[in-house]
């Protein structure tokens, strides 16, 4: 059994305050009176308040106190006894009973006004020390007494109990507020789960159980220490979930288990099973207040679980629906991107095979020339793809190792042949060899997709300026060129997918290049920006961290998270 | 050096790629045998014992990498790879694995014939030569002695070692491991990369007329180091694209 006090919220903790302090007068006799009415009201014992559990030892303390009472009463009328008449000190023990029972309840009155009954007979009426009664009009007084002690104690103790359940009432109405207020809060559904266990614990005394589905099944999510659990409690659970009754002890089905357990049901199917363990010994009209307060929880959790599905599904058919938009992007995107080259192969190839004839060897030439251009556009945008997609798998590990910048700038313009070594390209470089540690072949890539920006859209006779330097603990490398710049309006979607910047033109581009920069860039922990030059033209710059233990960002979940959002 | 008759075994799950190579090497006299799967490559090595293997690394059954260590066992036949982009990490392991070059599809049939030549060279050991040239860069390996042109330039032991290793694996590909490895053994790793990529780079600044645009020197991205012979002259080469 578990002490109501350890888990009472102060506020909850019902009639161990002096709440009762109405405005009175100032003087001494006044707040005698307060404070005596305070001390026989306030101090009910938690045994006797029914909802928030009961304590069998207490119980026995207020038996204990009130026999107490009423023989401290007995002694005082003995010790004056000889002043006055045992008429006059009847009132007295008329007194203690209702005070034990406004105090203590009706068993402890009754039981004192017997046992008072008794000490009267026994310590006041003459003959003393005897219980025989020589004169009737004494045993008149005796009958009476404990007759008008009982009545009064029986409808002091009913207005105390009504106050009580009143009192409780209030507090599990304002408990289930609290939780109310607490859930309107809550997102997810862990959330749900997290709020409502802890509000649960501090303000019901019973152990307590919450299960939902998962997938398919039915799964604890939370469940206090002390909930006994074993397949019997968990098929009430389950025959609870599935049919959608209550189930368990207090209940027609699986009485024989410890639980109570309550469908968490709402407008759209049932949400989950909410039940707990009201102890054995407690009075089942008792018990059954506790499972009205559990059922109360149980609706503010289904209604909060049902909303929460609710925004979970609004949220994943927007999800579905911004997918499907990228995904159309990407078919137009690639359908063109793809058929366009092919179609310059195919065309050529086929005016190779069946026009051998009427060609001439300059057109035939500039065919296969033209050709061969267009078959290494197909191959760079179908390696562009590939990097999107293994970004968007997450699939991009960060293989860190010293390199020298110089190095992956040498290796980019190689990688970009021709194209590359007949424009002016302006380099500047730090004189000393610059390690960094970072993984060769993706930030190779970057630069090879930025100085191939770079060179598309800008004039032939334009330089392009590639520049690295260092800054505190980091490595920035500029891209820098000369030609008319994207627009200032359009800077900030450079990095998204399929985005060319409103050149639906001749460019070769499938708006690729920048978000897989992007994806690179920040998966070594570094940032990339793009912005206007002050006499046009565009500068991409992108920082690497150089200290930094790349590993950790191509690692981590969270990493992960990062790359892949890229997507958006 | 006549390539006539020289034998090729081509080994692609790809019949395209493999009718491919077949018409381009056939073309210019050579005799290609085909394998499709590794197990088929490794026989086929036995049997008709090719004077080069081209080998994709892409394969159903045997990696193309596991089949190179099948093949290291026992010949030392010159094998080239066939790999994708994203694959350097194969390619490496291919290399160490004792691959002696690769190429990256799609690569152009002037690129593979070069590779064939220059493996072929290597094979045959016609590279063994005490002096080395290459454009403008000479180096002596009896005399100790490099040059550009008529200058002499002045290396550090560990550069000419570097060096020394570039030129006598000339033309092929060292991939990282093996360049430590051959000069730095003993050197945990990740220092002796360190100490790798400070080298090359002031061999290049002493060697190369543009450093951050090498001629001599060039790198493959993820893979390693190469000392060109071809292309040198000829500043049009088209590189892998």
């Amino acid at each position: 059994m578990r002490g109501a006090s350890r888990h009472s919220p102060a506020g909850l903790r019902l009639g161990t305050s002096p709440t009762i302090d109405p405005p009175m007068p100032n003087f001494a006799v006044a707040r005698l009176q307060r404070s005596i009415a305070n001390w026989i009201i306030s101090a009910a014992p938690p045994g006797e308040t029914p909802i928030w559990g009961e304590e069998l030892s207490r119980q026995r303390l207020s038996y204990l106190e009130a026999l107490s009472l009423m023989a401290l009463v007995t002694v005082a009328s003995f010790a004056i006894s000889r002043h006055l008449t045992p008429i006059d000190v009847v009132m007295f023990y008329v007194l203690a009973v209702v005070i034990a029972a406004v105090r203590w309840g009706r068993g402890p009155a009754t039981c004192s006004a017997v046992a008072g009954a008794f000490a009267f007979d026994f310590f006041v009426i003459p003959p003393l020390m005897n219980f025989a009664i020589t004169d009737i009009g004494y045993l008149i007084t005796m009958v009476s007494m404990l007759a008008v002690a009982l009545i009064v104690s029986a409808l002091v103790a009913e207005v105390r109990e009504q106050a009580e359940t009143a009192r409780t009432n209030a507090a599990y109405v304002e408990a289930v507020y609290a939780i109310a207020q607490a859930l309107a809060e809550t997102g997810s559904q862990d959330q749900i789960v997290k709020v409502f266990a802890r509000h649960v614990v501090e303000t019901f005394h019973w152990p307590v159980l919450l299960a939902l589905p998962v997938r398919g099944g039915l799964a604890t999510q939370f469940r206090s220490p002390e909930f006994a659990y074993d397949d019997a409690e968990w098929a009430a659970a389950v025959w609870a979930y599935e049919v959608g009754q209550p189930a368990g002890r207090g209940t027609e089905r699986f009485p024989e288990v410890r639980g109570h357990y309550l469908p968490l049901r709402t407008a759209w199917g049932i949400k989950g099973v909410l039940a707990a363990q009201v102890g054995e010994a407690v009075h089942p009209r008792l018990a059954a207040r506790q499972y009205r307060v559990l059922e109360a929880f149980a609706t503010r959790a289904a209604l909060a679980l049902g909303r929460a599905e609710l925004e979970q599904k609004a949220h994943e058919a927007q999800l579905l629906e911004e997918t499907d938009r990228l995904q159309k992007a990407l078919l137009n995107s690639i359908s063109h991107n793809l058929r366009t080259p092919l179609a310059t192969v195919t065309g050529t190839l086929r005016s190779l095979l069946e026009d051998t004839a009427i060609l001439d060897e300059s057109t035939r030439q500039e065919m296969l020339i033209n050709a061969e251009e267009q078959a290494t556009r197909l191959n760079r945008l179908v390696g562009n793809l590939l990097d999107m997609s293994r970004l968007e798998a997450g699939a991009v590990r960060v293989k860190p190792e010293p390199c020298d910048i110089q190095d992956v700038v040498g290796a980019a313009l190689e990688q970009l042949g021709e194209a590359a070594r007949c424009r002016p390209i302006r380099l500047r470089l730090p004189a000393h060899p610059l390690l960094v540690n970072l993984d060769f072949v993706l930030v190779t890539q970057v630069l090879v997709n930025l100085v191939d920006n770079a060179l598309k859209y800008s004039a032939d006779d334009r330089p392009i300026e590639i520049q690295v330097r260092e800054t505190d603990g980091q490595v920035e490398v500029e891209v820098i060129d000369h030609g008319e710049g994207i627009p200032q309006e359009h800077l900030e979607k450079a990095f998204e997918r399929f985005y060319r910047c409103g050149r639906s033109d001749g460019g070769t581009g499938a708006g690729l290049g920048l978000s897989i920069c992007k994806g690179f860039v920040e998966a070594h922990g570094g940032r990339i920006r793009v912005r206007r030059g002050a006499e046009g033209g565009t500068t991409v710059a992108f920082t690497i961290p150089m200290t930094a233990d790349a590993e950790r960002h191509s690692e981590s979940e969270d990493e992960r998270t990062r790359v892949t959002s890229t997507r958006g | 050096m006549s390539e006539r008759g020289l034998r090729v075994l081509a080994v692609d799950d790809e019949r395209p790629i493999r009718r491919f190579l077949c018409s381009l090497l056939s073309s210019r006299g050579y005799t290609v045998y085909e394998a499709e799967t590794g197990r088929e490559a490794v026989e086929q090595a036995r049997i008709s014992g090719p004077d080069v293997i081209i080998l994709d690394l892409g394969l159903p059954d045997i990696g193309g990498v596991e089949v190179t260590r099948c093949l290291r066992e026992w010949t030392q036949t010159p094998i080239i790879v066939l790999s994708v982009r994203e694959g350097e990490s194969d390619k490496v392991e291919a290399l160490d694995a004792g691959a002696d070059d690769y190429l990256t599809k799609p690569f152009s049939p002037g690129e593979l014939m070069a590779r064939i030549r220059a493996a072929l060279r290597r094979a045959a050991g016609l590279e063994k030569g005490s002096v080395f040239t290459a454009g403008d860069l000479t180096v002596d390996l009896a005399a100790r002695e490099v040059r550009i042109g008529d200058r002499p330039v002045q290396l550090t032991p560990t550069e000419y070692t570097l060096l020394k290793v570039l030129v006598s694996h000339a033309g092929r590909i060292m991939t990282h491991a093996q360049l430590v490895q051959a000069v730095w053994r003993g050197i945990h790793y990740e220092d002796a990369l360190h100490i790798l990529r400070v080298n090359v780079s002031n061999l290049r600044h002493k060697l190369e007329q543009d450093a951050s645009r090498p001629r001599y020197i060039t790198t493959d991205p993820g893979v390693g180091y190469r000392l060109r012979t071809e292309h040198v002259a000829a500043a049009g080469d088209s590189g892998s694209s």
